[in-house]
């Protein structure tokens, strides 16, 4: 069947429409921060940055205070030491995402497994227990994990922030490897078995060259949820040494002596590695979310 | 194969089998991390709901049933946030599911260069919350907010206006900035939907002379039941404990105008000091949420029966 060039070319218009939708908030916080604060200020402001700058980048990098900042034309202090921390943060965030991916790549894989193919009483029960827990309102629980944190002398530390992760991640994790790991051909492994492995070499040499794309799918679900979580880093967290990304510029964008500038800055390296994991996984991203959600 | 490894043989599957031991080492510390973190906090919630717990008076802490519940249900600031929050979940969840069909219709299109779009569609999805938030921040400022700039730009406006602190625009405000960061999930649910729709049924009712919005009501819809359930259950879930949003876009504000649910719950606590009644309304908002969760979950399973 053809489309007559007429429809062809309004879907091509609304696919172009989609795409300024998606682009246009991004490039404009990205032109945002390579301006200086008066040429935001303009009615109306510039589009493009002119001439663009890498000033307030190098601030945030350096501490080397931009030249536009001396002019005080606006009542009130134009930059705030708050966004000196990014670089830190950023760190922090990608400590303890990697952290989070591990974990799951390493107990997610073994439970899903276990799920998938062993037999035992109240496996059931389990199973539906860590699904029913992966969907629990940050907010309903913030305070009590708060204690929990505290109790385990956990406060302001990366690694009570990976516990917390984990915990909410591999729920999703089990769901998503045990509907993959069930989907695999079970004949290899039984061979494999009869043959003398047991269930943990079946997993090693047999299923996990096999579940490549899952664990692709999982490793990129629970990288997002950690890089992004707000709530109980909000919570948890309290200095330099600990604070993630999204809890450093929240305090900056609230902050009202920040720089919309350098707010700008804060969005686009907050963005970055999110984008890019998005792009380079997007198809395990989207067959794993399709998998544990979209079964029609 | 693929007979062999339906629902039915995996739950009564016999395999050679291994020690308890290992069953017990590879899911204890599974089921012990998400324990700690998900049935502690909802028993610790529900037993500081019938307390008394002011944070001005920490060593009494009376047990007061559930007077913190009647107190909050009472409170016409609570009323006010439940109303709040229906008006933004009415808001969003319909926005959001209308227009991830839609954009799931569009990517369907073979057309050159769609591909980019597919890729581009998980964007809003993928990045923080709180970035987005402050994306839209930065976009609806009332005194620099790019939105402005082109409103006025075409004339459309003569001075700024002050879309997150004008009491009746706020609330569309942090609609839209939702709306934006949510609508790729769906799309991308729809249009693996789509996809599954047999080419062959499409044609034939095209010679049969089907239009468009006959095709669409009677081969799409159907097709797209189930994603579809999944995704009101799911968007609803997700617009009910917005959070992240109203922190770096109103704080609630102005006055309650944006004050949802869950900023009201963290309020209470935080901002009144009043962590009983924080807890209760947490309570209350977990407990509406654990029903959508079991529906969701029957959604998915019979699903899986059905495949």
């Amino acid at each position: 069947m053809k489309r007559s060039r007429l429809a062809t070319a309004a879907l091509i218009a609304c696919g172009v429409l989609l795409a300024l939708v998606i682009l246009l908030p991004f490039l404009w916080a990205l032109s945002a921060s390579l301006q200086t604060e008066l040429a935001l200020f303009r009615r109306p402001p510039d589009w493009t940055p002119n001439p663009p700058s890498l000033e307030n980048y190098l601030y945030v990098f350096t501490g080397q205070v931009p030249n536009a900042y001396n002019v005080r034309g606006l009542l009130r202090s134009p930059i705030t030491q708050e966004a000196r921390v990014l670089p830190i943060g950023l760190m922090n965030s990608l400590e303890v995402a990697l952290s989070v991916v591990t974990v799951n790549l390493v107990l997610g894989t073994l439970a899903s497994y276990t799920f998938a193919r062993e037999r035992f009483r109240g496996r059931e029960t389990a199973y539906l227990f860590i699904l029913g827990s992966r969907l629990l309102p940050a907010m309903a629980v913030a305070i009590p994990i708060f204690l929990i944190i505290k109790a385990l002398d956990l406060l302001d530390t990366k690694i009570g922030l990976v516990l917390i992760y984990s915990a909410f991640t591999l729920p999703f994790t089990i769901w998503v490897l045990t509907l993959y790991f069930r989907s695999l051909p079970k004949d290899i492994e039984e061979a494999a078995m009869v043959d003398g492995c047991n269930r943990f070499d079946a997993l090693r040499h047999v299923v996990l060259p096999l579940a490549a794309p899952g664990l692709a799918a999982i490793g990129a679900f629970s990288f997002l949820f950690s890089y992004d979580e707000f709530v109980f880093a909000l919570f948890t967290t309290s200095s330099t040494s600990s604070k993630t990304v999204p809890v450093m510029i929240a305090a900056i964008s609230v902050n009202p002596d920040a720089s919309y500038t350098l707010i700008a800055v804060g969005i686009v390296l907050s963005v970055l590695a999110p984008i890019a994991l998005a792009l380079v996984f997007r198809r395990f991203i989207t067959s794993g979310l399709v998998a544990s959600m979209g079964r029609s | 194969m693929s007979a062999r490894t339906g629902v039915k043989s995996f739950w009564s599957a016999r395999g050679a089998g291994s020690s308890t031991a290992y069953r017990l080492a590879t899911l204890a510390p599974v089921l012990v991390l998400v324990a700690i973190f998900t049935l502690f906090p909802f028993v610790y919630s529900a037993v500081t709901s019938t307390h008394q717990v002011l944070l001005t008076l920490p060593d009494q802490t009376p047990f007061i049933g559930l007077q913190n519940y009647l107190d909050v249900l009472r409170d016409s600031s609570t009323q006010n946030a439940i109303k709040n929050t229906l008006v933004f979940t009415l808001l969003t969840v319909p926005c959001v599911t209308v227009l991830g069909l839609a954009v799931a219709l569009l990517l369907n299109q073979q057309i050159r260069g769609f591909g980019i779009l597919r890729a581009l569609v998980l964007l809003p999805w993928a990045i923080p919350l709180v970035s987005a938030g402050i994306i839209w921040r930065l976009l609806l400022h009332g005194d620099f907010g790019a939105l402005n700039g082109l409103l006025l730009q075409l004339g459309v406006v003569h001075d700024y206006m002050s879309w997150l602190s004008s009491p009746n625009l706020a609330m569309y405000a942090v609609a839209l900035a939702h709306i934006w960061r949510e609508f790729p999930l769906p799309a991308i649910l729809f249009l693996a939907g789509l996809q599954l729709i047999p080419g062959d049924i499409v044609d034939a009712s095209r010679v049969d002379g089907a239009g468009l919005w006959a095709r669409f009501r009677n081969i799409t819809l159907p097709y797209l039941r189930a994603p579809l359930l999944i995704v009101l259950v799911y968007e609803t879930m997700i617009s009910v404990s917005v959070f992240d949003l109203v922190y770096v876009l109103t704080g609630g504000g102005p006055g309650s105008a944006t004050t949802l649910f869950s900023w009201y719950a963290y309020a209470t606590t935080f901002t009144f000091l009043n962590p009983g009644q924080g807890a209760a309304l947490s309570f209350i908002m977990a407990a509406f949420l654990l029903a959508l969760i079991i529906m969701f979950l029957r959604i998915v399973r019979v699903d899986e029966g059905e495949a």
